[in-house]
Parts: C-alpha cells; structure tokens; sequence
C-alpha cells in the first residue's frame, strides 16, 4: 500500500520537475541548458517509479485483501498505538521550530527535551527531575560553547 | 608515498590534534555501544562542531569516531549477544558463545586486537593503493567521470536495501534534490517555485541529519521498537559480568593465525571499497569465509576464537577500504564518509582526483589521523572497557529528546538559518516514510552528494564535443557503463534465482 503511494507521488515530483525544466535561459556556448540533466533525472526516476507502482499494484490485487480483517477500528486502534510517540514527537519537533524564533533558543530547546523526554518516559517526579537537569546542561553547555567557540549567534526571543 | 606519510605525521602530532582524536575515538565507541545510537549518527553529529577547526583537525576528528564506532559494537556483541551496530553481527556468533562459557575477557581481547590489526592492515592497503588510483583518474575527463558516478550509484543501488529497483530510485531521488537551487556550470536559480527557503538549494548536511538521524530516531519511538528495548535492558545484567582481559596472551593468539586475520581484513578492505557496501556485509562475508576455510569449522558458533578475529576484523578494515575511493576519486562509499567529504568542501577543499597533489598535507593527515586513531582505539578499549559497558544502560527517554535538539543545533549552525529547520524536518518525515518501505538510504545521500559533480561533467563532455557516442567509445568510460549495466543484471539474475529457490 505505502509503495504505490510513494510511487504516485515520486511521478507527480519527477512530473513538475520535468515541466518546469523547459524554461530556463539558453546560453548560447552550452549545448545542454540548465533543464536537460534535471528532465533525464526525473524521467528515469518517473520510469522506476512507475514499474514499482505497477509491480506493487499487482501484489496487492492478488492479495486481495487490505489488512483491515479485524474491522477498521480496531485497525486504525492499532496503528494509533503503534505510532502514536512517533506522531506526538513530530508535532513537538514541528512546534520546537517553528517557536524557536519567537521565544528564543534556550527556553524552546529546555522545553522540547522536558517534553519529549515525558512523552516518551514516564511521568513520575523522579524522571521529571533528571529530564529536567538533563535539558537544563545539554542546552546551556551547547549554547555557550557554539556561541563562545564557533560564534554562532541563535535566536533570542522574548526572554533571553 | 613516503612524503605523504611525512606530511601527515607534521600535520597530526599536534597536541590539540591528538586529543581531537582520541575524544573522536571515545565518542564513536560508544556510539556503537549504545543500540539505537549508531556510528552515522554520531557523524553527523559531530560535522558542525568542527566547523571552526582546521580541515587537517576536523576530518581527523571524524575518522576517530569512524574508527572508534566501528569497534564499540563489540562490546554488546560480546557481553550480551546484541549487536551495538549491524556490523558486529557475525561478531555475536562467536563471541557470544565464548562470553557465556565464562570468558567473556577473551573474547573481548580478542575482539580488540583483531579490530586493531586489521585497522594497521587496511590502512598499508589504503596508503598504497589510493595513490595509485587517484594517477590513474587524473586521466579521466569528463566522459569517464560521469560514467564513473553512474556505475557508483548503480552499485550502491544494487548492494543496499531490500530490492534494487528501490535502490535506484532512492538514487535518482537523490541526484533529483541536488538539482534544487543554483545550476552548476551557469548559476541560473532551478526548481525553487519562488519558495525562499529554496532559493539556495537544499543543504547536504539537512539531507544527511534529516535522513540518517531524525527519520532514525522516530522509528525507535515506535511501540513495538520501544518495547524490544526495554526487555533487552531487562535482561541485560552486564554490570554483574565480571572479567579480566589478557592483552598479551590473547594478541598471541590472534597472532598465530595470520593467514585468517589476513584474508578477513582484505575482505573488508575490498567490499569496504565498494560503493554502497560496508561493515554490515563484510563481517558476515569475512565469518562465512574463514568458516570454510579453517580447518576446524565444526568449532564455529560454538565460541571459536577464529570466528571472532574474523568479524572483527572484516568489519574495521572497511574504513581504511572505504577510504579509498574517498581520498582517489572523490567519490564516497557510505553515508560516513559522505560526511567527511562535506567537511572537506565546507572549508572550500574539492574532493576528486586532484586531492592527492593539491592538498597533500590534507591527504596525509588523514592517513596518519586513521592510523593515530587505531591506535587510540587499542588503548582505549583496554583501558576503558568497564566503563564503557555502563553506557548501555542510559534509557532511550533521554537519548531521543538530546539527540533530536543536537541534530536541530547541528542543522542551524550550518548556514545560521531557520528556514533550514523546516528542511530539516521534512526531509525527516520523508527519510522515516522511506525507511519504514525499505527504500534504502545510502544511495539518497550518494546521490545528493555527487549530483552537481554528475552534471557538471555531463555538461563539460557536451561542451567540448555534443557527440554523445564518445560515452561508449571511450575505453574507460564504456568499462563503467558496463560495469553499471553488469550489476543491476546480476542483481536481477540473483533475486531471479532465490525467487525459483
């Protein structure tokens, strides 16, 4: 199932590279343009990514059977059990970046450890602790050494 | 030669030089000590923190923790029957055995010593054999240097992951992300669909951390991966093994079968040379092999001490076998040492046929770094071994959070942009959605990598002439094509015949 998927969507990618190819600017001493190697790239991946779509397609009629025996709930219940921590981990990831230009480095950086360290672990005030003094020496030891050592400036937010 | 060796042993006898090493060394075993964690990651990982190095300084520290990484898989392998990394699988087999008999330090020693001379043996390999190469490539023009590129990536496609048609899409898709941003040879701005972000292309390093980091580590906060961890730290009592390692009885025993400590590290060099192929076969290859040839093969599985020396050994000369593509063409066999040639462009070197006689003191650094390394390792692991042991047991709770805020701080320190992180993370969910379909990796980051040089060399050879026949008529050229054209029909002919099986 998930390979047809990824197949029709690398056609559709090799699709728009392809047809955005043709319109870039000629050189006159180059007798490739800038579009040539990028339109070969994307029609043989477009031509790979076709045959699993087809090899994967029949698999998949012969089979006859989409895995959901047990009802869709109880599918869709195992999944979510199955993935859960990593869909909870991605959407604190995706809120770590895109709030770390907001509230500045150190307070989102201490923030995602703790909280991903909980979803993870459990959440007993042991564990708590040790995730918090963990996050605490991780963020300030990297914050002084990129910034003292390598003078890499990161963002400040409201706080610090 | 000789110069390059005297080059490297000014560039690296450095005070500061050599504890860069040797911290390198430490940090890669325990990443492969660590399951979960592995030598990649660790890599990648510590790219941004040498940018304000020298070159020479950041790519000695690099090769340390390849070296280093690639012997701390021992460690699990041996107490505990778990493999730190997938290249101390076969290491299991025998040492395992041989640790529950009540000498666990054998093994270990054994282990160690064997990592340690097969690393002395790759590395006489790698400083006789690139230089020659990289003579032979100064040859090459632009038609030999495209169909080289395409009969590495059709290799790497072929060797990896579950089927090659996968491989050679995960490569195109690769060669297909390079082409983002700035066109090579006329700087005119491609694909970036008047997207900032994609203005400038899509930054190697992203690909790499997204791809071999992130998409890892969310693959093990997946319940059932969650679990399999927890029972086998339940089970694991490493604190309560006790043992006593015998250097230098176990080195004589290493010693007195040289032709097996021999043919295992020529193995490794040589598959560690082939594109795609690394640590992870060769210690199989290398076990399976001295099995056939010893005469005492009924003893194998059963804790013999040939089979140890065999793994290990086969596994920590492909870094020196790796190497050797690497510093003579230009052209990286694994995700590791990808990495280090992007150390290399970060500074501005141009990795290729010309890096032996442009940057020599750079090529001798590294040569001297892998052999300062290998021996770091050895003391290291003697001294420290106890020590490290205990590092199996920090709860994955604690990795996951620290080592997704380093890939974030590592991915940022690179252009100090933001806009990176939001690559950062797309490329992660893709790379994760990519493993979990057993699309490999490896050919992605090749191709990322050596996308622009393709073009580029695609281009020149029309430039200097549009006959694209000269591709075949070129000797050298027409021997990579079909070299390319030989391993995907093998690879079709060998699932062919498993399928019939």
């Amino acid at each position: 199932m998930g390979e047809i998927v990824i197949g029709i969507l690398l056609i559709l990618l090799s699709a728009i590279i392809y047809f955005n190819s043709g319109n870039f600017q000629q050189l006159n001493e180059t007798h490739l343009d800038p579009g040539s190697y990028p339109k070969l790239i994307a029609s043989l991946l477009a031509l790979f990514a076709t045959i699993l779509l087809i090899k994967k397609t029949i698999e998949l009629v012969r089979e006859k059977s989409l895995g959901f025996e047990g009802g869709m709930k109880k599918y869709l219940l195992t999944q979510w059990n199955e993935y859960k921590f990593v869909v909870l981990i991605l959407l604190t990831l995706g809120l770590y970046i895109l709030l770390m230009n907001v509230i500045g480095f150190m307070v989102s950086s201490i923030a995602f450890i703790i909280i991903t360290g909980l979803i993870i672990g459990p959440r007993k005030k042991k564990n708590i602790m040790l995730i918090s003094l963990i996050s605490l020496i991780v963020t300030l030891g990297m914050y002084y050494f990129f910034e003292n050592v390598l003078y890499v400036r990161f963002p400040d937010g409201i706080l610090f | 030669m000789l110069d390059l060796f005297w080059l490297g042993i000014s560039e690296i006898f450095q005070v500061h030089i050599l504890i860069v090493i040797f911290l390198g060394v430490i940090a890669g075993i325990l990443a492969g000590l660590i399951p979960g964690f592995t030598v990649t990651m660790a890599i990648v990982l510590t790219l941004p923190l040498t940018f304000g190095m020298e070159p020479v300084t950041g790519v000695a520290a690099m090769i340390g923790v390849l070296v280093g990484g690639m012997s701390g898989g021992l460690i699990t392998a041996a107490l505990l029957g778990i493999p730190g990394t997938p290249s101390a699988v076969a290491t299991t087999f025998d040492a395992y055995p041989m640790a529950r008999k009540g000498q666990p330090g054998k093994a270990l020693s054994i282990g160690i010593w064997a990592s340690f001379l097969s690393s002395i043996i790759s590395f006489f390999l790698l400083v006789s054999i690139a230089p020659q190469i990289a003579n032979l490539a100064l040859k090459f023009g632009p038609w030999e240097m495209f169909s080289l590129i395409v009969a590495a990536l059709t290799i790497i496609a072929s060797v990896t992951g579950e089927s090659i048609l996968k491989g050679l899409i995960a490569g195109l898709f690769g060669l297909l992300i390079a082409t983002v941003g700035a066109d090579p040879i006329a700087g005119i701005s491609r694909f970036s669909f008047d997207i900032k972000t994609l203005r400038a292309g899509i930054p190697f390093l992203v690909v790499l951390i997204g791809m071999f980091a992130i998409s890892r580590l969310l693959n093990s906060v997946e319940r059932s991966e969650l679990e399999k961890d927890l029972k086998q730290k339940q089970e694991e009592k490493i604190k309560g093994i006790t043992f006593v390692l015998k250097p230098k009885q176990t080195f004589m025993t290493v010693i007195r079968k040289p032709v097996n400590l021999i043919r295992s590290s020529a193995i490794g060099a040589i598959i560690g040379a082939i594109p795609g192929a690394g640590g992870s076969i060769a210690n199989i290859i290398a076990y399976d092999q001295a099995k056939k040839w010893s005469k005492e093969s009924n003893k194998f599985g059963k804790g013999h001490e040939e089979g140890v020396v065999a793994s290990e050994a086969g596994n920590n000369s492909t870094v020196g076998g790796d190497l050797i593509p690497t510093i003579a063409l230009g052209i990286p066999g694994s995700a590791v040492t990808a990495v280090l040639l992007s150390a290399l462009m970060v500074h501005g070197i141009n990795p290729g046929p010309l890096l032996i006689t442009n940057e020599p003191n750079i090529v001798g650094g590294i040569f001297l770094a892998f052999l300062v390394a290998s021996f770091f390792m050895l003391i290291t692991q003697f001294l420290g071994i106890r020590l490290f042991v205990r590092v199996t047991e920090v709860p994955t709770r604690i990795l996951v959070p620290v080592i997704l805020m380093l890939c974030v701080i590592g991915t940022f320190v690179l252009n100090n942009r933001i806009t990176d992180l939001y690559l950062l993370f797309i490329i992660g969910i893709i790379g994760y959605f990519f493993t979990k379909y057993k699309f490999a990796l490896a050919p992605i980051i090749i191709g990322v990598i050596l996308g622009p040089i393709a073009e580029v060399n695609l281009r020149r050879a029309f430039m200097s002439n549009p006959d694209w026949t000269l591709f075949l008529t070129r000797p050298i050229s027409l021997t990579f094509l079909i070299l390319a054209f030989l391993s995907v029909g093998f690879t079709i002919w060998q699932t062919q015949k498993a399928k019939v099986k």
